[in-house]
């Protein structure tokens, strides 16, 4: 008998019930902490500010101004205008003049850019997903990432995708950080150190 | 009690720095996590979900494996299953093989410790990196995990910065941890981005998506999985949930109970390998689903132990654990859930000490986010040891013994009452030392008797 037969004899069959209407009356009412939705933007600001998070934030209009925010964020930090951004056609319809884009990550990667899909006001979360124009590797190569959100929702129930799942479907809810010695709080253990999050208001 | 456990034992109540190194973290575990309870209404009610959750799909098992199985395979992914720690290493192995794998990135993961894989992975001549820094930490001084959530748990500060300035090739210069961690960073990424192979575990399975979730700090995971050619995860049967929203209830429960966050920073679900016009991800994506007993803990009285999602809460809070720590358990997990686990996956015969390394105060119990009831699962394995004569001849005749009287109360009575007796003759306040009880009085001291007993107050009582 393979092992496959083997263990599915030993589980029987199934209760008899109906396994989905069961399923799904798991689910009413969930307990979750509390948000307010007439107070999504403030919610997602302040969780970013949570020390488990740490991610810094910006507020602009669209993505046309994103150039902008990121100069910003490399003379504050004191980087070249230098970075790795995906090919996202809503990325690259805004003016980039001044600054050096590439797109393959490099092992020690300053800064990369990303589109996230949502933020989550529960949590701080920044949602996303792989797909041609979105990469996964340079989001956890970089020391600074830097996240544009052009939308928020309230939960992250709000947020699970509605069609087939993406080969990579991700949360990122902070840096990288590690607690593994002493339980001593490190950020930066072995992704970004910094984040930071570009939030289209008029996007939403 | 057997002599290698009370040798563990021993040895870890006389290290000097375990105990300290114990306490910091999960005394700081426990601080988070009641932060995180309070912050959140209707914990309870959420925790009763929780348990709710895993018991519909524990009881549904194999049609929800069925359903996972067909999902994966839909998304490209290939599913293999074992029956056995043995058969789930060979497979990783021959997969390893086929990939023609030189080494093997390694996220961590404690199903992959159960099985044996770093030691099937070595005998195999793999290169295997551990690219969790606490698994780095005891790769580098060849030990094994003393924690699920903190494998390093019993090293200080001191022990890795030493363990890294004899293995990093550009070490850190100054003694903080901030130094050391960044020390790992630099070793550890262009090994990561070399891999040939990514293996994980599984926090999650998710039955009507193929997805597989992993949950981490570091950023290791994604690191480990997306470069290398090929994705194994090795998953224990009961990782299964439903679908994506009963995941999201459970990852609230699991990171509040684990490190007091409100979600750990990367949550990932991965869906069968590279697709067309992906710049990054694996080209093959393979999943070995592993009973390894746990088919058998579901027909014999454990199911509620399946529910388990890993998180080390009931360690945390154990008062046996955080003076002994995690090696004197001697199994691949620890504390109460370790105490249940062991004996179901290694035999009883060679680990019956574990139940009785308890006090039954019942914290495990009240901070399990899926309401284990540890204590009685315990308590059970004490009562199969009994049944099955696995008790040393001193506990049964002394046992036994004490039955025969218990079933005489006059006897019994006047036998305790002369023990009273004798007792309160070696003086008041509190004895240091007692006859026949030299193990027990060794590290601490037994309070004299009262003048008058329970029994004497209890007939005076009745008399008036």
């Amino acid at each position: 008998m393979s092992a496959r037969d083997a263990i599915l004899a030993a589980l029987g069959p199934a209760s008899g019930d109906d396994l989905d209407r069961a399923a799904a009356a798991l689910l009413i009412d969930p307990e979750r902490p509390p948000v307010d939705p007439t107070q999504l933007e403030e919610t997602f600001a302040a969780r970013l500010l949570l020390p488990s998070v740490a991610a810094s934030y910006a507020a602009v209009a669209g993505f046309a101004d994103v150039p902008a925010a990121i100069a910003a964020y490399c003379a504050e930090h004191g980087l070249p205008r230098h970075l790795c951004a995906p090919p996202d056609p809503r990325l690259d319809a805004a003016d980039w003049s001044g600054i050096d884009r590439h797109l393959d990550p490099a092992p020690d990667e300053p800064l990369a850019l990303a589109v996230a899909e949502c933020g989550v006001a529960e949590t701080g979360s920044l949602v996303m997903r792989t797909a041609p124009t979105a990469p996964m590797l340079p989001n956890f190569l970089a020391l600074h990432h830097v996240v544009v959100v052009p939308r928020l929702v309230a939960y992250l129930e709000d947020a699970l995708p509605t069609e087939p799942m993406p080969r990579g479907y991700y949360w990122i809810t902070g840096v990288s950080g590690t607690t593994d010695i002493e339980g001593t709080y490190v950020r930066g253990a072995h992704g970004p150190r910094y984040l930071h999050v570009i939030r289209l208001i008029s996007e939403n | 009690m057997t002599a290698a456990f009370a040798a563990r034992v021993d040895a870890a109540l006389a290290d000097p720095v375990l105990k300290i190194a114990v306490e910091r973290t999960a005394g700081t575990a426990e601080a988070k996590r009641t932060l995180a309870v309070d912050a959140f209404p209707d914990f309870e009610a959420a925790r009763t979900r929780a348990a709710a959750i895993k018991d519909h799909v524990v009881a549904n098992l194999g049609a929800y494996l069925e359903r996972f199985e067909a999902n994966a395979t839909a998304a490209g992914a290939t599913v293999h299953w074992a029956s056995t720690a043995q058969e789930a290493c060979d497979i990783v192995l021959a997969l390893c093989r086929q990939a023609k794998a030189k080494s093997v990135a390694r996220s961590k993961s404690m199903l992959g410790e159960e099985i044996g894989l770093p030691h099937a992975l070595a005998e195999a001549g793999i290169e295997r990196i551990e690219t969790d820094l606490a698994e780095h930490i005891i790769q580098l001084a060849g030990e094994r995990p003393s924690h699920i959530i903190w494998p390093a748990m019993h090293k200080t500060r001191e022990q890795v910065s030493a363990l890294f300035k004899a293995s990093h090739h550009a070490p850190h210069e100054e003694e903080t941890i901030a130094a050391m961690a960044e020390s790992a960073r630099r070793h550890l990424r262009d090994a990561m981005l070399g891999a040939d192979v990514g293996i994980s575990g599984a926090n999650f399975l998710v039955a009507d998506t193929g997805a597989v979730c992993t949950v981490t700090n570091e950023g290791n995971a994604e690191l480990s999985l997306v470069p290398p050619r090929m994705h194994i995860v090795t998953a224990g049967i009961e990782k299964i949930v439903p679908s994506m929203p009963h995941a999201v209830h459970l990852l609230r429960m699991l990171s509040r109970s684990a490190t007091g966050a409100p979600l750990s920073q990367y949550t990932t679900f991965y869906t069968g390998p590279r697709r067309p016009g992906d710049r990054d991800g694996p080209a093959e994506m393979h999943i070995v689903l592993v009973d390894n007993g746990r088919t058998r803990m579901r027909r014999e009285g454990l199911a509620e132990m399946l529910r388990c999602i890993r998180c080390g809460a009931c360690m945390n809070h154990c008062v046996v654990f955080r003076q002994i720590g995690g090696h004197a358990y001697g199994g691949t997990y620890p504390g109460p859930m370790g105490a249940v686990l062991t004996p179901a996956i290694d035999g009883l015969a060679a680990s019956r000490d574990l139940p009785n390394a308890c006090t039954l105060n019942g914290k495990c119990q009240e901070v399990c986010p899926v309401r284990i009831p540890l204590p009685t699962l315990l308590r059970g394995w004490r009562e199969k040891s009994w049944r099955e004569g696995l008790e040393p001849a001193s506990v049964r005749s002394g046992l036994a013994l004490w039955a025969w009287f218990a079933r005489r109360p006059r006897l019994y009575r006047a036998a305790t009452a002369t023990a009273l007796k004798s007792a309160r003759l070696m003086g008041g306040g509190w004895l240091s030392r007692l006859p026949l009880a030299g193990g027990w009085t060794r590290h601490r001291d037994m309070p004299a008797p009262a003048p008058k007993s329970f029994m004497d107050q209890y007939r005076q009582g009745r008399r008036r």
